[in-house]
């Protein structure tokens, strides 16, 4: 599903380069999950980002879904993202336009997938049912992270990454959200990429790894 | 454009226009800035291409290489002058030409042709080609040429011969055959005229005299002025009303800004996104071009009939009152908009082009990018400022079709280049007050927050500058050429009864006055006609290209001597007078402005009686007089030149009775001793009311024009004001929930604006002036030929600055009261939120 062989990243800073990803191999199968863990800092996002085809590594190969993301194009690039994948951040990026229905079939529509039995179902079990008509700034952080999930979730990616979704949150809504994100991860049967800092959350996944210095590594080494 | 790009084009306009759904005073603001826009702008070139139409009709009729023949004397020609004509083997065509009222009581021009004996390729004589209809202008019951336009407005079927539609005619002109127009007008037996194809010279029996199609042909470069005139101020209304569409199209992008990249990162491809939002600009542009265009054909109809009545006064030029707009009118409309959308939305496009998505959600470093802003338009403004400097410096005094363009190129560099300088200057303004502020924390509190504001509100407030400046620019134009008018109408206008006796009657009628008790003094003045073919001029240019000029005689008596005004003079007053009665002339401003010609120089004409040398002794201004003009004295004219008899003017002996009873008792006189009455007698007081009529209509399209600008201005202030309503609220709600009041809050949020509007007022004095000076001494001359004084009114600059603090009052006053009414618990929220 997801290959990264030997990816590089660094930025520019006016103290000079500064290294991020220094060589990073990882593979995730289909319907696998893995809790990505690692300092503040570490370059998880940076990583997350290179996953998602938003930035290109320096070095490195990055293969989803059997394409390798450096020879395509941006549009095509898009196009994988908007068929592909489901992503979730930590500041929810809802539309304040739109209805909590509108946002949730958002990418469903850009992908033209949209399925009315998995919409309601996911509206239902985010427990969204009846604010269809509200707009984001009506919901709680919770329930909005939840539209955010579900927006991910709806048209049916088979890979969703999710960077720190419950960052911020407290605690117990957090794990709501998480546990609901897990079921849902499990009934749609797609891959999981998550960054966690909860090692508490990290555990039910099939594995976890740790961000370091540039390079992943089992945590606790 | 394959069916899945197409459902991503689809679902991502749908998303970006969802934000409208949620700021709809955004979507207002920006309709609106374009129907503005494009109304004022469509209303102004409806005017202009409706009158272009009437003179291009005009002048296919009238400019057609018809030179025509008068009498020297004066009077009517007749049948037997044509037979003369004729017999002295000049191919002569007879022409009657008169005004003729219609039952519904307009004035029309009737002209009676002879189809035989017309120049074959007159456009006046084209009749239908078949022979049978030539047979039916001939027989009666003849027939009546006639515009569409004019035709609608006819219903006097009895006393006209059957209509025969003619597009290519001029608006309210009717042709006829000359037996018909003689019977209509009362002319039996006379003939107004007699034209001749202007190529064929010939010998003119004594008695008769022959003006040349140049000097009919219609005043084009005038009447053009006086369009470019009007498409600068719809320009100027256009720039306005583009300052709040850029204004609203900024606000929209950076609202929007987490959600383009939302999109992105939900697999939108950058290319379909600016595409979207350029069907989003489209759609929005053909909306506001439709309301605009529409609007645009309201408005001219409602000011085409004074535009009209103006034109026809000013420079005799008949303008049909109905719009008649070609299909590129329509067109060109549809571009303008749409043009000054994209050129407005270039930036957001721009921007949405470049867009960071891994900047998700990151605050703007806002402000080093306002800084780098500022220095850019800075940089800017001084190099438009310079430009218009050179401009000035090139142009200054000179006349001309190209030396106008350039004059309103360069008004357009000042005004563009003071309009960038203006936030760089109020930033700077409000870095030092924060400085001094230090210890008044609401205050300091306020400027900061203000410099945080100005990249919104910078646009509106160089669009107030923009209109307050040409309010007052033209305000004092406007004003100082009103005194100067009328200033130079008393000095011109010296006798208080002008008498235009028939030729015939002439000597008698000015033998009776010398005599009368009643007379001061008696002003007879007459006018002729004569080519300019070149000068000796002490400056370098001088003319070698022949040019239609006309002479003019008056009577140096010691009171017009007195009053005559003179701009320029070899040797004094005096000398000037001593010079004209020794052989010298004088030349009006036009005529030395157009030639460059100054006092001690030498003209040559040519006239009906051979080349002449004058020497030139002094200019006079000559103010809305379109062509240029030499001054004589009246003798020399009637001997030397043998101009047809012209007016007397009488000035009245006031000192013996009241001018009331002077006047009747000579008007009694005249009427019972000549039979004179009406027309042939013009009071100098109704003289002096329509010329100032004239000039007030003259200008009042031009205020009504500026003061729409100020309202677009206005406007553009409040949409920017309510569509960061919401911002700012969420910017007030830490302050509120400090402490301060909601009132002080309102309080601060009005404080701020009227001192950004005075700021802005303050740099709208100095533009204003300069626009003014630039009016008066180089548009004028350039199109006019003739220079006014400028004139600086405190009043004026007093208004300026009170109409720029009510201008914001008035715009901040619903934002201020949607804030004092905003409920407390809404502040909670927006305050938990921030
Ligand atoms: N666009 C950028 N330019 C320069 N430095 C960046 C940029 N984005 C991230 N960084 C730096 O790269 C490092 C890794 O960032 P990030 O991937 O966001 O870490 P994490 O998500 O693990 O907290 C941080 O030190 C961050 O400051
Ligand atoms: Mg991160």
């Amino acid at each position: 599903m997801l290959q990264l062989t030997d990816v590089t990243k660094t930025y520019p800073t006016p103290q000079g380069a500064l290294h991020v990803l220094d060589g990073v191999d990882l593979h995730l199968g289909a319907g696998e999950s893995l809790a990505l863990m690692g300092e503040s800092g570490s370059g998880k996002s940076t990583l997350l980002h290179l996953a998602a085809g938003l930035d290109l590594p320096d070095r490195g190969d990055i293969h989803l879904d059997g394409e390798r993301l450096s020879t395509l194009g941006e549009p095509r690039r898009a196009a994988l993202r908007r068929q592909q994948l489901g992503l979730v951040f930590q500041q929810f990026h809802l539309v304040p336009s739109l209805s909590v229905a509108d946002n949730l079939s958002l990418q469903a529509r850009l992908a033209e997938r949209e399925d009315n039995h998995w919409t309601q179902h996911l509206l239902a079990r985010l427990g969204l049912a009846g604010l269809n008509d509200r707009y984001p700034e009506q919901l709680s952080g919770g329930q909005q992270q939840r539209l955010a999930i579900g927006r991910a979730l709806a048209a049916k990616p088979r890979l969703l990454l999710a960077d720190e979704p419950t960052g911020n949150l407290d605690e117990t809504a957090a794990d709501e959200v998480l546990d609901l994100l897990a079921s849902l991860v499990d009934e749609s049967g797609c891959a999981l990429l998550m960054v966690t800092h909860s090692a508490r959350v990290a555990a039910p996944m099939d594995r976890c790894l740790r961000l370091q210095h540039g390079r992943l590594a089992e945590p606790g080494e | 454009m394959t069916p899945a790009r197409m459902a991503v084009l689809r679902t991502s306009l749908a998303t970006l226009l969802s934000h409208y759904r949620r700021h709809p005073g955004q979507l207002a603001m920006l309709i609106v800035g374009l129907w503005v826009a494009s109304a004022l702008w469509s209303g102004v070139q409806a005017i202009n291409a409706s009158a272009r139409d009437s003179y291009a009709r005009a002048e296919a009729l009238f400019s057609s290489d018809l030179d025509s023949i008068t009498r020297r004397d004066g009077r009517p020609l007749s049948l037997d002058d044509y037979l003369t004509l004729r017999r002295a083997g000049l191919r002569v065509s007879p022409l009657v030409e008169g005004e003729w009222t219609s039952a519904a009581g307009d004035t029309l021009t009737l002209i009676g042709i002879d189809p035989l004996t017309l120049p074959d390729d007159a456009p006046l004589g084209r009749t239908e080609s078949s022979a049978g209809s030539l047979r039916d202008w001939l027989l009666p019951p003849h027939r009546v040429r006639v515009a569409p336009d004019t035709a609608a407005q006819l219903n006097d079927a009895t006393r006209l011969p059957p209509l025969e539609i003619d597009p290519a005619l001029p608006p309210g002109t009717l042709v006829t055959d000359i037996g018909v127009a003689q019977r209509l007008l009362g002319f039996e037996g006379q003939l107004t005229r007699l034209v001749i194809a202007a190529e064929r010279s010939a010998e003119l029996p004594a008695g008769f005299v022959r003006t040349s199609a140049a000097v009919i042909a219609s005043p084009g470069q005038l009447t053009e002025s006086f369009h470019l005139n009007l498409t600068a101020m719809g320009l100027l209304a256009l720039v306005v009303g583009l300052f709040i569409v850029h204004a609203a199209l900024g606000l929209a992008l950076e609202q929007r800004l987490g959600l383009l990249r939302t999109l992105r990162a939900l697999g939108v491809p950058a290319r379909t996104l600016i595409a979207a939002l350029a069907l989003e600009l489209l759609v929005i542009g053909l909306v506001g071009a439709a309301l605009g265009i529409a609007s645009g054909v309201l408005l001219a109809q409602a000011l085409l009939p004074d535009v009209a009545a103006s034109l026809a006064e000013l420079y005799d030029s008949n303008v049909g009152t109905t719009l008649a707009l070609p299909w590129h009118y329509w067109l060109g409309g549809l571009v303008i908009t749409l043009g000054g959308l994209f050129s407005a939305g270039a930036s957001m496009l721009w921007r949405a082009a470049r867009l960071n998505v891994l900047a998700l959600g990151q605050a703007q470093a806002w402000r080093g990018r306002l800084r780098r802003q500022l220095g850019i338009q800075g940089w800017l403004g001084g190099v438009l400022l310079l430009v218009a400097a050179l401009l000035w410096w090139r142009l200054s005094g000179r006349a001309g079709q190209q030396e106008l363009a350039l004059s309103f190129a360069m008004v357009a560099a000042l005004l563009l280049g003071t309009a960038l300088w203006l936030p760089p200057l109020l930033a700077g303004a409000l870095r030092l007050a924060a400085r001094r502020l230090r210890n008044r924390p609401l205050a300091q509190w306020a400027v900061a927050d203000l410099q945080l504001q100005l990249p919104r509100l910078q646009l509106p407030m160089m669009a107030l500058l923009l209109a307050l400046a040409t309010n007052l620019g033209v305000g004092s134009m406007v004003g100082g050429f009103r005194l100067t008018f009328l200033d130079w109408l008393d000095q011109r206008l010296l006798a208080d009864l002008y008498v235009r006796p028939p030729a015939e009657q002439f000597d008698a009628v000015r033998d009776w006055l010398i005599e009368r008790p009643e007379v001061a003094t008696l002003l007879p003045a007459r006018s002729s006609d004569a080519t300019l073919i070149g000068s000796d001029s002490r400056n370098a240019g001088g003319t070698d290209t022949a040019t239609p000029v006309k002479l003019f005689g008056i009577a140096p008596e010691p009171i017009l001597r007195r009053h005559w005004p003179l701009l320029d003079t070899h040797a004094g007053r005096e000398a000037a007078w001593r010079a004209l009665a020794g052989g010298e002339a004088f030349i009006n401003e036009q005529l030395a402005r157009r030639h460059s010609l100054a006092p001690g120089d030498t003209l040559r004409l040519r006239t009906a009686q051979g080349t002449r040398r004058l020497s030139i002794a002094a200019i006079y201004p000559d103010y809305g007089n379109p062509s240029g003009e030499i001054t004589l004295p009246v003798t020399r004219l009637a001997s030397e030149f043998s101009a047809p008899p012209g007016s007397l003017g009488v000035v009245l002996a006031k000192d013996r009775a009241s001018r009331d009873a002077l006047m009747a008792r000579l008007r009694e006189g005249l009427a019972a001793r000549f039979g004179l009455a009406g027309p042939t007698l013009i009071d100098q007081r109704s003289l002096k009311r329509s010329a100032t009529e004239v000039f007030e209509r003259t200008f009042a399209i031009t205020q009504a024009l500026n003061a729409l600008t100020l309202g677009v201005a206005g406007l553009a202030l409040l949409t920017t004001l309510l569509a960061q309503a919401e911002t700012r609220r969420a910017q007030l709600a830490p302050l509120w929930a400090l402490g301060v009041t909601r009132a002080r809050l309102v309080g601060v949020q009005l404080a701020q604006l009227l001192a950004a509007a005075t700021g802005t007022a303050l740099l709208a004095v100095p533009l204003g002036l300069a626009l003014s000076y630039a009016l008066v001494a180089v548009i004028n001359v350039a199109a006019f030929g003739w220079r006014l004084p400028l004139h600086v009114f405190p009043g004026q600059i007093a208004v300026t600055l009170m109409l720029a603090l009510m201008v914001a009052a008035l715009a901040a006053l619903l934002p201020a009261w949607r804030l004092w009414r905003v409920p407390p618990r809404q502040l909670l929220q927006e305050f938990a939120a921030s």
